[in-house]
């Protein structure tokens, strides 16, 4: 009873933010429109990805530490997760970019850092598939998710605050902060990145044990 | 320091008696810049001057490391583990790539010289670029060598897994490189310069905590 809480917690959160995100009301803005609600099923879809990347790289790094291959079971369920939460941001996004930018794809530093993303789990996938050896498998891969999620980091975190992006808070235009101060959008947005996160980690827990079940 | 050095000579008296393989790099890069050249028919814009320069460089390196473990394989494996302890295999292993990346680059850049002319306004900044770049290939491809290398698995696993990660370290190393051809003062590169230098520093100091446990069986 006492671990399902999360999982409560994280259903409802998520279809508060499913259905509220439609029924309230948003600043009107011009270009944007209606269309900033996919705010709360487009951003939220990164928070929860990161946050998955974070804690597969963490389970990567206990692994090395105590060789215990249950850290590894944990470590690919996230990273599994976060690859779902990422593609799921992908056609949020494009969808988004379509209505308001006029193109599906755009040569902006974010969207460049979320393919190379996209590039290198798919990459750690393929890497774990061409092993046999449960624990070598386990070591040489916590040692490229280590890697990866740094370089993961740098990309998105770092090198898009250098140049200009057609995203909000980048290369001069404003924040979505400097709109949202009715805190409208805040009550709807924060609870689905937690939401999504929660249930998120529920799924990753669920694969954990299958995989642990299949082994 | 006196192992690492060793090791390094070691590494280069290989590469010396296996002097076909750097014939043959030599072969990719005049090939590939001859053809270039062939398709371009006329000198490229500053720009495409530079992602081509870079997208040889990307190759011919990622080709380069693919090799980077093939002496450490089967028994000579247990043999190394003797002599040297991981963290001076993988210092030297990474030397030895920066000096050899940046003949590479050096090489690259000699011969567009020579069929595109040189567009390169400020030297000093452009060598800067090229010597940090290398830096950055170097640690992440030894790295990503090392583990396809202990997979045992196909060549081109490498690849998969360095591709992606050298994006960083190439698109600041390019936008350092572009900005030396526009002629941008050291000063006023300072940013990106500092930037590429903790991006080399923070990879280096993983890639070499990292490795012991990369290197092991």
């Amino acid at each position: 009873m006492k671990g399902s809480i999360y999982k409560v917690l994280g259903v409802l959160l998520v279809v508060y933010s499913l259905i509220y995100g439609l029924l309230t009301k948003v600043p009107d803005m011009p270009i944007i429109e209606e269309s900033i609600r996919n705010l709360f099923y487009h951003v939220s879809m990164w928070f929860a990805m990161v946050a998955m990347m974070a804690a597969s790289f963490w389970n990567a790094i206990r692994f090395l530490g105590t060789e215990d291959l249950a850290k590894d079971r944990r470590s690919i369920s996230l990273a599994e997760m976060g690859m779902f939460f990422s593609f799921m941001g992908l056609f949020t996004g494009m969808i988004w970019a379509k209505f308001t930018w006029g193109a599906w794809w755009t040569n902006d530093p974010k969207l460049n850092g979320t393919a190379i993303t996209i590039l290198i789990y798919l990459a750690y996938f393929v890497l774990r598939n061409s092993m046999d050896d449960a624990r070598k498998k386990a070591r040489i891969s916590a040692v490229y998710n280590i890697f990866a999620f740094v370089m993961m980091i740098v990309f998105i975190g770092i090198l898009p605050r250098m140049t200009d992006s057609l995203h909000p808070g980048n290369g001069g235009n404003p924040g979505f902060n400097s709109y949202d101060l009715d805190n409208g959008l805040r009550i709807v947005f924060y609870p689905a990145v937690i939401g999504w996160i929660l249930v998120g980690t529920w799924i990753a827990s669920l694969r954990y044990r299958l995989k642990a079940l299949q082994e | 320091m006196q192992k690492i050095m060793r090791l390094l000579v070691r590494f280069f008296r290989q590469e010396v008696r296996n002097s076909n393989v750097l014939f043959s790099l030599g072969l990719y890069l005049l090939g590939v810049s001859y053809l270039i050249y062939l398709l371009s028919g006329s000198t490229p814009s500053d720009s495409a001057w530079n992602t081509l320069l870079w997208v040889v460089v990307f190759f011919g390196s990622v080709q380069l490391s693919s090799r980077s473990f093939e002496f450490e394989s089967g028994s000579y494996f247990y043999y190394y583990q003797t002599i040297a302890t991981a963290k001076h295999t993988i210092i030297a292993k990474m030397l030895f790539n920066v000096s050899y990346i940046m003949l590479l680059s050096m090489a690259t850049w000699g011969l567009f010289s020579v069929f595109f002319s040189n567009p390169v306004y400020n030297t000093a900044l452009f060598f800067i670029g090229l010597i940090l770049g290398a830096t950055g290939f170097s640690v992440v491809l030894t790295l990503t060598s090392g583990i396809a290398h202990r997979t045992k698995g196909n060549a081109t696993l490498g690849a998969i897994l360095a591709i992606p990660l050298l994006f960083p370290v190439l698109q600041l190393t390019s936008a350092i490189n572009l900005q030396a051809i526009v002629g941008v003062t050291l000063t006023d590169a300072a940013n990106v310069l500092g930037t590429l230098v903790a991006l080399d520093m923070g990879i280096g100091l993983l890639a070499y905590l990292l490795f012991p446990y990369l290197w092991q069986d």
